[in-house]
């Protein structure tokens, strides 16, 4: 028996003038889950995000948090993590954090040790004091980010978590991530990047002009928009084959996409045959990474 | 996992926004800059104006104790010798030689009292001393005058009459009570004062509630975290009380400054004993200036206004992308609100006319318009009871429409929000 999700969309539409930027969209995150929100620029991921939260008022179907319309003050235990980032650039770090904690129903000096100690983690505790305004745009992130997972939410949603981060920070933000993975936060993240996508989530959804393209767990999604791939370094020629289609390559480098009922170990034992000289050889699924750029073009791929 | 699921109340949320919002604007070195600026240009001026008058009281002092020796003929026959001599008269027969002297700059005065003072014109022919040495000429020669004609008035009571000011004490009537005449006006008429005050001090802040959120991006975090009519109802009471304590700044200095600028200067304050009684309304006259009704109905009226102009300026800045937008709207807002001090006129002579009906009962100039007609006296129960209804209701009404300007418009970063699209989409 599946659970009862924790966030219902059910026919979901919706339209700003006469254009219609989600049309009929269903789907559910279940409790504890990561899920996947995922899509070209434009496709109506932050739109829907938004009117599940209320900010947006939908123009037809249901959006329901644990079965309910979106209230903050019904919800306190969902966290969210805007696309387009910002505080109250004039205060300090720890005013700000405490306030959001206070809101989020700590009390005063909980909020503000909380702050303390995750300024500590995230290595700006000592601009605890210091205004918003006058940090850079990565520190600013990570304050916004302990905003967000302060009073250990239940619901999770985050949109584009790791959008200006380095390398360094992003692996510190999908720690933190995991973090609360862990102790059962049901996580929704919207994002572009796809390995995050691997890393991280249960079940995603690919949203493509407005409606769901692909839905499902991760794997299911790869199995069917991807199949089944052989990458391989190597040396010689390729041959044709009615066994595979050669996606890529270039510098000794190959990803072949296998057809429906072609076997792996045929394929290699084929290129042997041929006399390519085969110096790896991996089988397994396509990546997420390759499944977007077959939903939504190398245009997307780029613009993502 | 923990029990995470907090739902702090309302009035929590509530109490957290508005500490918070006090708390900011507090620590502000702006606003207290802003703040203290006015107290301290009052310091400034009143300290200038005291020490200015202080120095010109000295200077006159010194002029009038100088005694100003002068020439004088006199045709009336009125002017007693050695009254004269004591100011530092002389009399003389050659009128022409003494104004010639005068005009020569040898002699400081003369006085050519005619034939009947009481209808002809005394001639008085001074030197001038400049504008920074003014010499009362006219006043020796009236003093010289009025001390003579008492001299000859044998009758000391007659005599204190014809030369003094006679006092008087005037009560009006009305309904067989005692009418309070302007005094009644004052008590009322503070809530438009004080209305006036909240415009200035608090306009820019009451547009920056919704426009600070939406210039710092935030709009998106809190609206998820507390509901918007909380954080907009929270961030109004923040701003009700920075006023009072912009009042308390600026009150506080004006109760006490003038007396500590006076004692410091060594200026005199003149004691009530030496004004004349009718200077000082007394305690019944202040008793029957309190209008009880009248300073409720100012209340209210007050009350609505600053709701009504408030939840207006919020719908403003829901709109508009940045506070320099939102600058211009409120610059005509404030005109149309302030639209009915120009036409004073029409409202005091012509209160109940077709101009004053329209500017009572026109949402925008309702407010000013009513408590001025309130504070005179001139706004009937029914019409109160219109005009209050009235801006209530456009109060709730522009503080909802806010609200939802506010959850929709906010995050229209960057472009002014289309007011079609709040209302087209429904609710599900």
């Amino acid at each position: 028996m599946q659970p009862t999700p924790v966030i219902e969309v059910d026919d979901f539409t919706m339209t700003f003038g006469d254009k219609t930027v989600i049309d009929g969209l269903t789907f559910d995150v279940r409790p504890g889950e990561t899920f996947g929100l995922l899509g070209s620029n434009g496709s109506g991921k932050t739109t829907t995000i938004r009117a599940l939260l209320g900010i947006y008022t939908p123009t037809a179907g249901r959006l329901l948090v644990q079965g309910r319309p979106y209230d903050p003050a019904v919800h306190g235990g969902l966290s969210y993590l805007p696309e387009e980032r910002g505080l109250y650039k004039k205060e300090t770090v720890i005013d700000v954090m405490t306030y959001f904690g206070q809101l989020k129903g700590l009390p005063r000096a909980q909020a503000s040790a909380w702050s303390l100690h995750f300024l500590e983690r995230v290595d700006l505790a000592s601009h605890a004091r210091t205004r918003l305004d006058k940090l850079s745009g990565g520190q600013q992130q990570k304050v916004q980010l302990g905003v967000t997972v302060m009073a250990n939410p239940e619901i999770l949603i985050l949109d584009e978590p790791t959008k200006g981060f380095d390398p360094v920070n992003r692996r510190l933000l999908l720690d933190i991530i995991e973090d609360h993975q862990r102790a059962g936060a049901t996580v929704v993240m919207v994002t572009h990047q796809m390995e995050e996508v691997e890393r991280l989530c249960d079940r995603v959804l690919l949203l493509k002009d407005g409606r769901a393209e692909a839905y499902g767990t991760v794997t299911e999604v790869q199995e069917h928009y991807g199949g089944r791939m052989i990458r391989l370094t190597y040396a010689g020629v390729l041959p044709t084959s009615s066994a595979y289609v050669i996606e890529t390559n270039e510098k000794n480098y190959a990803e072949l996409s296998l057809t429906s009922d072609a076997d792996a170990q045929v394929v290699l034992r084929q290129l042997l045959d041929a006399g390519v000289t085969v110096r790896s050889f991996e089988a397994g699924l396509a990546s997420m990474e390759e499944v977007f750029l077959r939903i939504y073009g190398a245009d997307a791929a780029k613009e993502a | 996992m923990a029990d995470t699921t907090r739902r702090p109340g309302a009035w929590h949320n509530l109490g957290t926004v508005i500490a918070f919002e006090v708390r900011r604007t507090l620590k502000r070195r702006s606003f207290w800059a802003m703040t203290l600026a006015v107290p301290a240009l009052m310091l400034a001026i009143s300290a200038l104006v005291i020490f200015s008058n202080g120095s010109a009281m000295k200077s006159v002092d010194a002029s009038q104790r100088q005694q100003v020796p002068f020439t004088y003929t006199d045709a009336s026959g009125l002017i007693d010798p050695t009254i004269a001599a004591k100011s530092g008269g002389t009399p003389t027969s050659d009128a022409d030689a003494a104004r010639a002297a005068v005009v020569a700059g040898k002699a400081d005065l003369f006085i050519a009292y005619p034939a009947d003072p009481s209808k002809q014109t005394i001639e008085v022919a001074g030197r001038d001393k400049g504008i920074a040495q003014p010499m009362d000429y006219a006043g020796i020669a009236r003093s010289v005058l009025l001390a003579s004609a008492k001299e000859k008035v044998s009758d000391a009571k007659l005599a204190g009459v014809l030369t003094g000011t006679p006092r008087v004490h005037e009560l009006t009537y009305a309904d067989g009570r005692v009418a309070p005449g302007v005094a009644s006006v004052i008590l009322p008429g503070a809530f438009l004062v004080l209305f006036y005050l909240a415009i200035i001090m608090l306009g820019n802040q009451m547009l920056n509630i919704t426009v600070e959120e939406k210039e710092n991006r935030v709009t998106e975090m809190i609206l998820t975290t507390i509901q918007p009519t909380t954080l907009i109802l929270g961030k109004l009471l923040a701003l009700v009380v920075v006023g009072l304590v912009q009042t308390l700044v600026l009150i506080g200095p004006m109760l006490v400054l003038p007396g500590l600028i006076m004692t410091l200067l060594g200026a005199n304050l003149p004691s009530s004993a030496d004004l004349p009684p009718d200077a000082l309304p007394s305690m019944a006259d202040l008793a029957s200036a309190i209008n009880p009704p009248a300073i409720a109905v100012g209340a209210l009226l007050f009350l609505g206004a600053f709701l009504m102009f408030t939840g207006l300026l919020v719908s403003i800045g829901a709109i508009m992308p940045t506070a320099k937008d939102a600058g211009s709207a409120f610059g005509t807002i404030v005109i149309a609100l302030f639209l009915p001090f120009y036409a004073m006129g029409i409202l005091m002579a012509d209160p109940h006319g077709v101009a004053s009906q329209v500017l009572t009962f026109f949402p925008l100039t309702s407010p000013v318009t009513a408590m001025v007609r309130n504070a005179t006296g001139t706004l009937y129960p029914w019409e109160t009871a219109v005009t209050l209804v009235l801006i209530y209701g456009f109060a709730a009404l522009f503080l909802a429409l806010g609200v939802r300007l506010f959850r929709t418009g906010s995050i229209s970063y960057n472009a002014k929000l289309d007011i079609r699209k709040v209302f087209s989409s429904r609710r599900c």
